[in-house]
Order: C-alpha cells, then sequence, then structure tokens
C-alpha cells in the first residue's frame, strides 16, 4: 500500500470514522424507535382497556370500636370526602364520629319529643330520613354534611391530629385538600313538621320515601302504611317564600285502597315516579298498587316473589326506582322490571317481571345499600361477608368476607363517590374500607352479551352511552357497532369489488395501451381523494336523488348489465373488418355510450317500473309489509334464474349448437348466437316470475330482512360513497398483479391459439390470483376502518338489521363522534379504545393475511 | 375447457385474414408489446396466431367464429364496469368543479309572482324533479294535476335564495313550477352581503349620509360606492383595535398573571420575591390598562359614525330594513350587471375566499384560517414525517441483518399502513395528549393549570398524529427507493473506501432520492386530506388564534387550528342551515381536492419521469 511517492497507507480521517459510527447508531437507534413507537400503538390500547376488566380492590382497611354508640342504630351514612360518618338512633340521638378513626364527634341531635319510633326510612343519598311514629306521624330530617373549602391559613388554633389528612376541633373535621386549602366538614341535622301520615291514626308499620327532583321543583314523596292496612302516598312539596323567606310546605295525599288481609308488610316502596306503590310481606308476598291516577288509586296485583318457605329479606329499588330488588332468606338475589305483557294477571296489563339473576349468597341477605351515582349495590348476609355488585353488568365487584365471628352488621353504607364502604356493627363496632371501582357497569357481559336493560320489553343488543339523568343505564354492547361496520364492508364490497376487478382485468388484458397510461393514473389519484369529501357528496348531494330516483337506481343494476351484454351481441354482427377497424379506441368510447344509453334508460324508466312493480311508490311498497312482493323477489330471483338456464342450456345442447353456428355463414351465425342469448333471458324471465310466485304463496317476503324502511341516509349510500373509496385501491392493486404475470405466460398461451379472452381467464387469472386476493383484502381493509364517509352519510343508528335501505352505526364513525365528548379515563372513554382496538385488530388481520399472501404471490411470480 | 382455435380459412385466402385474425384478436394490447421489454414478445408477435391450414369445409370467402372462444359478452361486462368505474370519477369531479367554480358567480334575481299572490324574489339556485305528495295534489287546481300526472307524478320545482334571514327566519324557498303565475327580472333589485343574517334581496329606498338624506331617485351608485369603501376602512379600523391591538394588550395582561402565579408556585404568597413580581407588574398593568381604554374608545368613536351611515332597503314585500353602511360587505344590481362587472364580482368573491376569515359561523367569508391551518400541519408533519421514515427505511435495508424477524417487521410496517385513521387519531389523543401533554404541562407550565396547554389536542399533536399515521407510507417507498439502488454502486463505493456512512450519503440517498421524494409527497397528500383523526386531536371549527402570531414564541403549537378537510364537514353538517352552507362546501371541496390532486399529480409525474413504481413495487 505504498503509492508513486512513496507515502505510506492512507489513513482514515478520525471524523470519517466518527461520523460513520455514529450515523450507525443514530440510524439503528432511531429505526428501531420508529418501528417500537408503531408497534408500541397496541400495547397502549391494552394498557387502557384493561381497567375495564378488572373488578374492585380494596385500598385500605379500618376497624374500630366506637366511643359512643347510639341506642339501637337505625341507619349510617357519610359525606362525599369519607370524612363524616353519622348514624341516628331509635331515640333520636345523632352520634358522629370520623370515619376512619372512630373518634367521636359533637354533634345535634333530632328532638322527637319523645315519642315511639315504628318505622324508619332512609332516602338513597343516605341523609335524608323519616320516622314514622306510633301515632300515625311522620316527621322527616336530614342528616346534612356542611362542607366548605378554606384557605389554609384559616386553621383554627388547638385542633388535634386524627391522621396525615385530617384534623379535629372536637364538632368539625379539617382536611388538607391539594392546592394549599382546607376543608372543613360538619354535621349538621334539620327536621321538618310532623305530618299526620296515617288516616287512621294507627302505627305506621312500614313507610318509604324519596326525593326527586325531575321537576323544577324538588319534591318528596312519602308512602306509609299503618298498622291497619291503610296505605296513604303523599307529595310533600316545599316552598320558599321570596318575600317573607318563610318556608311552607304542601302536602297532597292519595289515600290508596285498603289491604284485604291485614297481615303486617315489612316493607314499603314507592318508585321515583310515583306511579306505583309496593307493600311487601315477609312471605314474598307484593300487592302491588297503580298510583298513576291520583285520584283513582287500584290494587293493581299481588304476587309472590319467592318460594314457599323462604323469607323477603330485603326489598328496595336501585337508583333511578325502576330496578327492584328482591332478596330472600335462602341468598337469592334477584332485580324484576315492571313491564308491559300480554299474558299479564293484573288489572294495568303489567307484571314484574324477573329479568336479573346475581349470584347468591350462601345465607340470608340481610342488608343493602345503594350507590347513588350508579346502579352498583351492596349486600350483607347473616354470614357476615359484604359483596358489591353492579345492576347492569351483574358482575360481583368485590366480596369483602374476612370478618370475625359474632359480628352482626347493623347498618351498612355506599359511600356517596363509591370509593368506600362503611359497616356498623350490633357490638358498637365499625369498619370502613377505602375502595378503587373503577368501572363497574363494564364487563364482557355489558359489552358483548345481550343485557336486559331497565324499560326494555326483552335482553338486547343496545348501544346508548350517554342519558340525560344520573339514573341513565348506560348501554355499552359493542355489537350494533361491530355489526355495523360490517354490513357497511359487506355492501360495498358487494358494489365495489365487481366493479374493480372487472374494470382491472379489462385494464390489463384488453385496453390499448395509450388508454391505459391514462386510466391508471387517474384512478390512483381517486384512491387518494379525501374521504370527507365523498361523504359530503353522498350525504348532501347523493342521497337526496338517490331517494327520489329510487326505483330507477334499482332498475339500473338489472338494465346496465343487460344492455351490455346485448351491445355485445350486435356488435359480434359486425362484419369482421369493420369489427376488427374499431377495435380499440372506438370500441371503447362505444362502451361509454351504452353505459350512458342504459342510465338514461333507466331514468326515463323508473317512474313506470315503479308504477308496474311496487304500486307507484317504492318507498311506501318497502316500508310497509302491503303490496304483493312477487314483483321483488322476480327481481331477486333472475340472476340465479339466468344462471341456471345458461348453464342448463350449455350443458345441454351448447356442444351441438356451438358446432352448428360454426357451419353457418358470419352475420347470420351471431344472429343465431343472439337469439340463442335471447332465449335463455326469455326463458329465465318467466322461470323467475314463476319462482316468485311460487315463492310468495310460500309467504317469502324479502321485507323486513334485506330491505326495508327506507331512510335518506342508507346503507346503499354508504356503499355507493365507500365504493368511491375502495374501488380504486382494489383496481390498483388487483390491476399491477395482473400486469405482474410474466409476459411469457400469454406469448405462450396466445402461441398456442387461444384468443386473448381466454388467456385472461384460464392462464393470466389464475396465475395473479393470489395478489388479486390481497387486493380484495386491502380494499376490504380500508373499507373497514374507513370513517367521515360513514359518518356522514350512514345516519349513525346503531340498529342490528340487514336492511339495505336503512342506516347504521359502524365503530370508526362511533368514536369519531363520541370520544370528543367521552370524559378521559370515564367507562366510556376506556370502552371507545375498547372498539378502536377492535377495529385495529380487525384490519391487522385482514392486512396481514393480504400482506401474507402477497408475499407468498410475489415469490411465485418471481419463480416464473 | 380446452382453448379452442379461433379457425382463419383456406391457404390461399390465408395472407390477409391471417393477419387480421391476429389482430383481431392481439390488436386491443397492441401497444403492450411496444413497452414491455421481455424477448418473449418478440416470439409472441411471430408466432401466435397461425391460422390452421385447411379449413373443414368452410367456404373460401367466410369467416367462421367461435364466439365461445371470442368471449365478446364477458368482454363488454369488463369493460362496461371500467366505464363505469370511470365515468364515476369523472362525473364526480366534474360535479364539485362545475359546483364549486359556478358558486361565486354572480346569479340573476327572479321576482316570482305565485298563484296565490304571494311575491318572493330570490337568486335562483337550482332546480330538480320531484314528486308531490297526495295531499299537495289534492289541493291542485284539475289542470295543474292533470300537469303533473302527465309526467308519472313528477314535477319541476325551483329553488330560490331568497335571504332576508332577519325578515323571513329562511333564507331559502323551494317553489314548485305549477304554483307559478309571472316571472319577471326586475332591474333594481340588489344583491347585498352583508356581515350578519346573510344577504339581503330587495330595493334600495333611500340613503343617510350622516345625516344628508338621499333618496332613491338622487341616489347615485358611484357616490354610495364611494361611502362604502370609506365604511370598509373605518370598518378594517374597528377590526383592527378590536382583535389586534386590545388582543395584544389582553395577551400582556394574560402573560403577566401567568407571570406571578408561576412565582406564587414557586416561592409561595408571603415570599419577597412574589412581593416584588407582583411591584413589577403593577405599573405595567395600569399602563396596559389605560391604552386599552383609549383604543375602546376609538373603537367606540368609530362605530358611532357607522351608525350614521346607513341605508334604507326594502324587500320585495315592501317592508323597509334599516342598514349600516359598514354592515354591508358587498352589493350589486343582480340583473343589471356586464360580462366584465359580473367577472369582478366573482373574482372579489374568490380573493374574500382565500385570503378572509369566515363568518356567519363559516358559512361566508373566507377559509383563510382553514388554509393557514391545513397548511401548518402539513409542513410540521412532513418535518416530523421525514427523517424518522427514512430513518426506519435505512435501518431496514441498510443496517439490519435481512432475516425473518426484519420480514416480520416489514409486514407489520406495510400493514400499519392500513390502519384505519381513526384508530391513530384514538392514539394520538390517549397517548400524546393526555399522556405526554399532561406530564408536559404538570412540568412546565404549572401555573396554568387547570386549563390544560398542551394537554388536550393541538397542532403539534395533531401533526405528530399525522406523522404516525404516514410514517408506513414513507417507509415503504423508501424501502424501494433503496432497493432499487443497484449493489453494485454500494460495492464500488465501499471497494474504494468510502465508509459505510459515506456511501449511504453520497451514493445510495442521492440515487433514491426521487422515489423518497415521491413517498413524501404521498404522505403529504394523504395527511392534507385526513380529518377523522384530526377531529379527535385539535381541530376545532372556529380558532380564535392562528397557530403563529407576533407573540413570543411565535409559533404556537399547542393551539388549537382549522382545517380545511373538518371545515367540509363542519359547513356541511353542522351550521344551521345545509342548504345556505353548500356552496362554500362545494367551493372548499374544489379547494381541497385541487390541494390534493396536485400533491398526487407532482409524484405521479416524478415517479413516471423516474420510471419508478410504488404500487407495483410492492410486488
Amino acid at each position: 500500500m505504498i503509492d508513486s511517492r512513496g507515502r505510506g497507507p492512507k489513513k482514515t480521517r478520525a471524523w470519517v470514522l466518527l461520523a460513520d459510527k455514529l450515523a450507525d447508531r443514530v440510524i439503528t437507534v432511531g429505526g428501531i424507535l420508529v418501528i417500537a413507537a408503531v408497534l408500541g400503538m397496541m400495547v397502549f390500547f391494552l394498557y387502557e382497556v384493561a381497567p375495564l376488566f378488572k373488578g374492585g380492590s380494596v385500598k385500605s382497611e379500618w376497624s374500630y370500636r366506637l366511643e359512643r354508640t347510639p341506642k339501637s342504630p337505625l341507619g349510617v351514612c357519610a359525606d362525599d370526602y369519607n370524612t363524616i360518618a353519622a348514624t341516628v338512633g331509635r331515640d333520636g340521638e345523632v352520634v358522629a364520629w370520623h370515619v376512619k378513626t372512630g373518634r367521636a364527634l359533637d354533634s345535634d341531635s333530632f328532638d322527637l319529643d319523645g315519642k315511639d319510633v315504628t318505622a324508619f326510612s332512609q332516602a338513597i343519598n343516605g341523609s335524608d330520613i323519616a320516622f314514622g311514629f306510633s301515632d300515625g306521624t311522620v316527621r322527616l330530617g336530614k342528616i346534612r354534611f356542611e362542607t366548605e373549602v378554606l384557605p389554609a391559613g384559616e386553621l383554627p388554633k388547638g385542633t388535634m391530629e386524627l391522621d396525615e389528612r385530617d384534623r379535629t376541633d372536637g364538632r368539625s373535621v379539617f382536611s388538607l385538600i391539594p392546592g394549599d386549602q382546607i376543608r372543613r366538614v360538619s354535621v349538621a341535622v334539620e327536621m321538618d313538621e310532623e305530618i299526620q301520615a296515617s288516616t287512621t291514626g294507627s302505627p305506621i308499620a312500614a313507610m318509604d320515601h324519596r326525593i326527586v327532583d325531575f321537576g323544577e321543583k324538588p319534591k318528596k314523596l312519602l308512602l306509609v302504611l299503618d298498622a291497619r292496612g291503610a296505605g296513604t302516598l303523599s307529595s310533600v312539596e316545599s316552598k320558599l317564600n321570596l318575600f317573607t323567606r318563610k318556608a311552607s310546605t304542601e302536602i297532597s295525599n292519595t289515600i290508596l285502597p285498603r289491604l284485604e288481609k291485614t297481615t303486617p308488610a315489612a316493607f314499603a316502596l314507592v318508585n321515583d315516579l310515583g306511579d306505583s306503590v309496593y307493600f311487601a310481606e315477609e312471605s314474598g308476598k307484593v300487592h302491588r298498587y297503580n298510583t298513576a291516577a291520583e285520584d283513582k288509586p287500584f290494587l293493581a296485583e299481588t304476587v309472590t316473589l319467592l318460594p314457599a318457605g323462604v323469607k323477603l329479606t330485603e326489598f328496595g329499588f336501585l337508583l333511578g326506582g325502576r330496578s327492584l330488588v328482591v332478596g330472600g332468606s335462602d341468598g337469592s338475589l334477584t332485580v324484576y322490571f315492571l313491564l308491559k305483557r300480554d299474558d299479564a294477571r293484573s288489572k294495568d296489563g303489567a307484571t314484574l317481571v324477573p329479568t336479573r339473576e346475581f349470584e347468591p349468597h350462601g345465607e340470608a341477605v340481610t342488608g343493602l345499600s345503594l350507590s347513588r351515582r350508579d346502579k352498583t349495590f351492596a349486600t350483607s348476609d347473616s354470614g357476615e361477608n359484604i359483596w358489591i355488585r353492579h345492576g347492569t353488568s351483574q358482575k360481583t365487584i368485590l366480596r369483602l368476607t374476612q370478618l370475625k365471628e359474632g359480628e352482626r352488621i347493623r347498618a351498612l353504607s355506599l359511600s356517596p363517590r363509591l370509593d368506600g364502604i362503611l359497616a356498623l356493627y350490633n357490638d358498637g363496632t365499625a369498619r370502613f374500607w377505602e375502595l378503587d371501582i373503577p368501572h363497574p357497569e363494564a364487563s364482557l357481559r355489558t359489552l358483548l352479551g345481550e343485557v336486559w336493560y331497565e324499560g326494555y320489553p326483552e335482553p338486547s343488543y343496545t348501544w346508548q352511552s350517554t342519558g340525560a339523568t344520573d339514573a341513565f343505564e348506560p348501554k355499552l354492547s359493542i355489537r350494533p357497532l361491530i355489526f355495523g361496520t360490517i354490513k357497511a364492508t359487506f355492501y360495498s364490497l358487494l358494489f365495489a369489488i365487481p366493479l374493480a376487478l372487472l374494470a382491472a382485468i379489462y385494464t390489463s388484458e384488453f385496453l390499448p395501451h395509450r388508454i391505459r397510461s391514462k386510466v391508471k393514473p387517474m384512478m390512483e389519484i381517486m384512491a387518494s381523494l379525501p374521504s370527507v369529501v365523498l361523504g359530503f357528496v353522498a350525504a348532501l348531494v347523493l342521497a337526496p336523488v338517490v331517494e327520489t330516483w329510487i326505483a330507477a337506481v334499482i332498475l339500473v343494476f338489472a338494465v346496465l348489465p343487460l344492455s351490455l351484454i346485448f351491445s355485445a351481441y350486435l356488435w359480434q354482427m359486425l362484419p369482421p373488418k369493420a369489427a376488427l377497424r374499431l377495435q380499440g379506441i372506438p370500441k371503447f368510447c362505444l362502451m361509454f355510450v351504452v353505459v350512458g344509453a342504459a342510465l338514461y334508460l333507466s331514468y326515463l324508466s323508473g317512474p313506470a317500473f315503479e308504477k308496474l312493480f311496487f304500486g307507484g311508490d317504492f318507498r311506501a311498497w318497502v316500508s310497509s309489509d302491503k303490496g304483493s312482493s312477487a314483483p321483488f323477489l322476480f327481481l331477486m330471483s333472475l340472476p340465479a334464474m339466468a344462471l341456471v338456464v345458461g348453464f342448463g342450456a350449455s350443458r345441454l345442447f351448447g356442444y351441438r349448437f356451438n358446432r352448428y353456428v360454426k357451419s353457418i355463414d358470419m352475420p347470420y351465425s351471431a344472429f343465431l348466437d343472439m337469439l340463442r342469448w335471447l332465449g335463455i333471458a326469455v326463458a329465465a324471465l318467466v322461470l323467475s316470475y314463476l319462482a316468485a310466485v311460487v315463492a310468495q304463496a310460500l309467504g317469502a317476503d324479502p321485507r323486513g330482512g334485506f330491505v326495508g324502511t327506507y331512510v335518506q341516509r342508507n346503507t346503499l349510500i354508504v356503499g355507493f360513497a365507500m365504493g368511491f373509496a375502495v374501488i380504486p385501491i382494489i383496481y390498483t392493486l388487483a390491476e399491477d398483479a395482473l400486469n405482474a404475470v410474466p409476459e411469457h405466460l400469454r406469448s405462450a398461451s396466445l402461441g398456442c391459439g387461444a384468443t386473448l379472452w381466454q388467456t385472461a381467464v384460464w392462464i393470466v387469472l389464475p396465475t395473479a390470483v393470489s395478489g388479486v386476493f390481497s387486493a380484495v383484502m386491502i380494499g376490504m381493509g380500508r373499507a373497514v376502518g374507513e370513517t367521515m364517509i360513514v359518518v356522514m352519510s350512514a345516519g349513525n343508528t346503531p340498529l342490528m338489521d340487514w336492511n339495505v335501505f336503512n342506516g347504521l352505526r359502524a365503530l370508526s364513525a362511533n368514536i369519531a363522534v363520541e370520544l370528543p365528548e367521552a370524559p378521559k379515563d370515564g367507562t366510556l372513554y376506556r370502552v371507545l379504545f375498547l372498539t378502536a382496538l377492535v377495529l385495529f385488530s380487525m384490519t391487522f388481520v385482514i392486512n396481514t393475511v393480504a400482506e401474507v399472501v402477497r408475499q407468498r404471490f410475489r415469490k411465485r411470480s418471481m419463480q416464473l | 375447457m380446452k382453448p379452442e382455435i379461433v379457425r382463419g380459412d383456406s391457404a390461399d385466402a390465408s395472407e390477409t385474414s391471417a393477419v387480421e385474425n391476429e389482430q383481431l384478436l392481439s390488436s386491443e394490447k397492441g401497444a403492450r408489446e411496444a413497452t414491455a421489454s421481455e424477448a418473449s414478445d418478440h416470439i409472441r408477435a411471430k408466432d401466435e396466431m397461425l391460422p390452421e391450414k385447411g379449413g373443414r369445409g368452410v367456404s373460401r370467402k367466410s369467416m367462421v367464429w367461435d364466439f365461445k372462444a371470442r368471449g365478446e359478452p364477458f368482454l363488454w361486462g369488463l369493460g362496461g364496469a371500467l366505464t363505469i368505474g370511470i365515468m364515476m370519477i369523472v362525473g364526480f369531479v366534474v360535479l364539485i368543479v362545475y359546483n364549486g367554480l359556478l358558486t361565486f358567480y354572480p346569479k340573476p334575481i327572479e321576482r316570482v309572482v305565485l298563484k296565490s299572490g304571494a311575491i318572493l324574489a330570490g337568486e335562483t339556485t337550482r332546480s330538480e324533479v320531484f314528486r308531490p305528495g297526495p295531499e299537495t295534489l289534492k289541493n291542485l287546481s284539475p289542470q295543474d294535476r292533470k300537469l303533473v300526472e302527465d309526467l308519472n307524478g313528477y314535477a319541476t320545482r325551483n329553488l330560490y335564495r331568497t335571504g332576508n334571514f332577519d325578515l323571513y327566519n329562511d333564507d331559502f324557498r323551494w317553489v314548485s313550477d305549477y304554483d307559478v303565475a309571472e316571472i319577471h327580472r326586475p332591474r333594481d333589485l340588489i344583491f347585498l352581503e352583508r356581515m350578519e343574517w346573510g344577504p339581503f334581496i330587495g330595493t334600495i329606498k333611500s340613503a343617510d349620509f350622516n345625516g344628508k338624506i338621499v333618496d332613491k331617485e338622487s341616489l347615485k351608485w358611484d357616490e354610495l360606492k364611494l361611502q362604502h369603501r370609506q365604511a370598509e376602512k373605518r370598518r378594517k379600523r374597528v377590526k383592527e383595535i378590536e382583535r389586534d391591538q386590545l388582543g395584544a394588550i389582553n395577551h400582556l395582561l394574560e402573560r403577566d398573571r401567568l407571570k406571578l402565579r408561576k412565582v406564587e408556585i414557586k416561592h409561595g404568597k408571603q415570599s419577597a420575591e412574589y412581593l416584588r413580581t407582583l411591584e413589577d407588574l403593577k405599573g405595567k398593568e395600569d399602563e396596559l390598562q389605560s391604552r386599552h381604554e383609549e383604543l375602546s374608545r376609538e373603537a367606540a368613536i368609530l362605530k358611532e359614525l357607522d351608525a350614521k351611515y346607513t341605508v334604507t332597503m326594502a324587500d320585495v314585500g315592501g317592508r323597509e330594513v334599516n342598514l349600516r353602511i359598514s354592515d354591508m360587505v358587498r352589493f350589486y344590481p343582480a340583473n343589471d350587471l356586464s360580462f366584465v362587472e359580473k367577472l369582478g364580482i366573482y373574482l372579489s368573491r374568490w380573493w374574500e375566499f382565500l385570503t378572509d376569515e369566515p363568518r356567519e359561523a363559516n358559512t361566508e367569508g373566507g377559509v383563510m384560517p382553514a388554509i393557514f391551518g391545513t397548511f401548518c400541519m402539513t409542513v410540521l408533519m412532513s418535518l416530523a414525517v421525514a427523517p424518522f421514515g427514512v430513518m426506519a427505511a435505512l435501518y431496514l435495508r441498510e443496517y439490519a441483518r435481512q432475516g425473518r424477524l426484519v420480514s416480520l417487521v416489514r409486514i407489520c410496517v406495510n400493514n400499519l399502513a392500513g390502519v384505519p385513521s381513526i384508530v391513530y387519531g384514538v392514539f394520538g389523543l390517549g397517548f400524546f395528549a393526555y399522556v405526554l401533554g399532561g406530564s408536559i404541562d404538570q412540568l412546565f407550565f404549572p401555573e396554568r393549570l387547570p386549563n390544560p396547554t398542551f394537554g388536550t389536542g393541538g397542532l403539534l399533536w395533531a401533526s405528530l398524529t399525522l406523522a404516525l399515521l404516514t410514517v408506513p407510507v414513507v417507509i415503504v417507498a423508501t424501502e424501494e427507493a433503496l432497493a432499487a439502488v443497484p449493489q453494485s454502486m454500494r460495492e464500488a463505493s465501499l471497494a474504494c473506501g468510502a465508509s459505510k456512512w459515506q456511501t449511504i450519503k453520497n451514493i445510495v440517498l442521492p440515487r433514491a432520492m426521487p422515489g423518497i421524494m415521491t413517498g413524501l409527497i404521498l404522505a403529504m397528500a394523504r395527511g392534507a386530506g385526513e380529518v377523522a383523526p384530526l377531529m379527535l386531536i385539535g381541530v376545532v371549527k372556529m380558532a380564535p388564534e392562528l397557530p403563529i402570531d407576533q407573540f413570543f414564541p411565535y409559533i404556537h403549537l399547542e393551539r388549537s387550528f382549522m382545517h380545511l378537510g373538518f371545515h367540509i364537514y363542519d359547513v356541511g353538517f353542522q351550521s344551521r342551515n345545509s342548504e345556505a352552507a353548500k356552496p362554500m362546501v362545494f367551493v372548499t371541496t374544489l379547494l381541497l381536492i385541487f390541494l390534493v390532486f396536485l400533491m398526487n399529480a407532482a409524484s405521479i409525474t416524478l415517479r413516471n419521469r423516474l420510471k419508478r413504481k410504488f404500487f407495483t413495487g410492492h410486488f
């Protein structure tokens, strides 16, 4: 390595080496990072979705003996932040304590004037309570938690530390909260005037009350049943006089017809609307009153909800007042809905229907506490287990079982924010569990299965994620969405695949090169057309036109192929020389003319066709079940019959006919060939008419199946618009696949004397079939994920039917519509991530299949 | 099936007919041979279609066909499909171009007297054939009913843009042909575009120029134009004050507030630093406030002046409306225009469309912010996607050991190009905005919390999401381009002593550059037209501020922005009157399609010129 001037081997300069090393590292690390980032998407989705399927967990647990306990406590409640809990005794004494330490706090008590409490009820919010007395009077009260946020500097002196968060001055609790602030929580009690609820003046046996605020003014519903079996439903409205600042109450009573046999009812319940009232006996016998008409309440039915020998131990409504929870001494737990039923043996046509069975407790259900946020509830049993479950998903979220023997749960309270549960025991101890229940309403069952939702006559797959009130039950079945995606894909591919593939074959095998080099780029540009544009045109321009001309549109599907075939037979009759001269561009142009003419013909004959086949109004015909279904059946069976007849004819006398045709001179043979086709067409028409008549007689009707009610933005429009998006892709890729078939195969085939048509069908297509298949798969992948077109032109109704004239809601459209509104990390947010994951997986599978097939095809075509 | 041979005729006449036959069967792809380079073509041209000698008792002049082999009906089926495809595309483009180009051209105003006696005046918009319902038919006069029945129950109706939304609560009105008594085009009807309430159609009654009242007869068109120009100047000044200057002051005030808050978070409220900053800012704030008041006063004076220049207009029914001249955008006597004047109005509308901001809930005015937003996002996306896409491709092709793993990765990358865009949008929102952006906010912008800065959708996250979406496209294209660089060139370079990086930098990349550029342009075209992911991450219907302005740091990546594609969706589907919005949507669509097609055409031309194929490259 010594050059002519005697210099030694040239050393590589240091910076070259450095640059090389650096580039090496940067590119390797960068490249791997990019690929990892792209693949990391899947992991991120899984990470976001996973919490949906987790149950709840206990974060921490406190157990203590209360410093003070009231005499036989009636109920327990706690504030929003799990700071203070309070319970009230039979004598009206209120005992408050710090939830996490049990440290007693001072509080006022209810003054019951020494009356004897015979019934007690607690509204779903826990703090609204009502006492029923032995003299038939009722008093409504409230344990109010007063919350106030103060700047950190205003912490009073002399407070005592409870735990790291809380301090107390003996009456209030001060909690340190983020942002340098302090929250003060204290207990106050209020009591309303006495209400003479029982008309007979006998002791109150059972009562229920609830706060209703879906009108403008809050209203309290109060239901009492006295010892003599007389029930009264009162509506208590508090009014505040704006000038005098004086509150007054207005009470209106509905006297219920008296129960015939006065067995003491253990439970009384009224729903949120106040239109049905239940009295339940311990034996499980339930008397239901219909109080929809305030002046005419009547006993609608009496049913026994539990088997003989099983006692009714819990009876209550979940949030919203529509799901009736029935717990028995055998540990069973069932939810009943009041539903209209044809076979109902009640006076108002409705009856209690068991809709949800829960996993049974081993022992009698003894306690029930409801969440005021959603349909979650907690039950305890005589074996001192506490189970937390969700009403809709029927999921058992959490089981708290590690309890000491011999303690009996006296009262149970789920925290308002569903982040804790407090249990008060008979022996004066209490326990508090801090819980984490992120997504109680989501389970595999609610996401994929059929669920019987409140107010629905039967179980269904429903998607309806948001509602107006808190009591709304989110319906999160993603099945209708998956179905919508599949439906949109199916119908659009039904339209796009034939068109794209046929066009690709023609372009690759028959089109003159000059045109081909123009057509191909045009289609490729089409592939990049923004889908928002397609959606806009489909929804605002196409949909109204199709709606007006629907009959003509249907007619096009028949007229177009027929006129193309007919002109092909006419073309055959051309003298060979003329045919030769006009081959290529003129012939291609003629095809435009034919297609145009066919479209115009359909446009002209659309109204006549509509009159003849559908009684003059297609949309009316398709939406009702009136009118004969035969014409449509006839249209449907036409292609099948044409195939049958054509195949039969060629099997029976095709060979002989062909030989005969060959023996005749040119124009006549072509004419004969056309006659043969016309004969087949007529035979097919006749046969399909017969088939249609027979099918109709047998009761076949396509309406309600894949045709039905017509809406303006429907699947037909989606299919058409999506065709625009998908056709160019399938077309380009399929054309490339066909084009990649080696030229020598074609040459060999043509050299053996095959025609171009024969070469295309028997040589080129089979060789390229896997490439064509992967083109179709990639087109399908695009159709599955297409968003803007379905958002804009599909109507976005989450339905599950195959009706081509109805709308749909696809996974992608649903994400686009709902995700911007979904609160971060909420259940809906995660469910939408799940749908994105489903979409991701669907397209990933489709694309991977396409890719694998394509790689194999590439390898094979290399070998050819 | 055995391919059957097309029979030619007997030997002596074979010269011509054999050639004819051959042509007939292969001419349709005749040109294929011209371009295809394989040697086999040559053979095929010679050997194919030799006619079989000695036809079986067929007369000399006749040609016998095996129609089955020729497959004419099938050919027509195939050709028909292609024809339909082309017609769909051409029809679509024509529809957009026709509607988009014609939207801004002034249309005549017709004064229509209905048979019921009602009068309306409106711009002719379009007409359509419809089917009157049975109820409507029943109420028609016998002659009219017969007319409709003669047309198979169909009738024609015209859509008139009547304007005057403040009077009629409606912009458009359908008029069925059978309802019309007579139609005129009076020359004194004025089409007047306003800042609010949409257009006004009617006649001028009088004008009030600061107390000088001019009635219809003595009002000169030129004087009105002059006043309008001055009023426009005042309007622009008011806008400048209210939006730019007052906006700037508010911005500075807000910045000071945040500065104070930052000090408070860092040092606490009682600290010396806090008090010092408070003191510092106090003086500044007072100065800004007084400037604020000064400007507000100027704006108020101008507005007061505006109120003194008005025009009284009357609609076709005689109802009068008093309009400020400064509220008028454009006005012209629609039926009294020469072609040049019409062209002038047409061009001025295009100018407004391209350079102005939208008004009236985006259904009028321009789309400049949307164009700007689309542009910014596309540029940012390209900046992100180009280096990373090329880097990943370089790694896959030049650095990684070619094996099973790399081909697996390649499959993954390839089919990620087919993952729905909305999925990327979900990822962008969940990961970029909430996870990344949320952490950035915690670290760098604690003073703005709980208002998110980067913790919500914005320009940066949208661009990154789209970059992620298009990175597979660039990777695939770049890989193909790299693969097309002959191995021998690399070897030659290495043999000359160049290092690997030098080889890549000086030999491989320049060769592959056209291919890479094509991939990039394709990615940009896809990114510019994509809407679905943007809906989730950062696009808004009306962005208060552009992403680039005069305040430090000048480029505000966290801001939400407007986008042409989303503009189409929003205006077409979310506006109060989709009919009124339609022209705007068509024009925006035209613009978007034009941009996307331009980019695609560029890449295809580039490709064709370089004889490179991308789609075929997959195989």
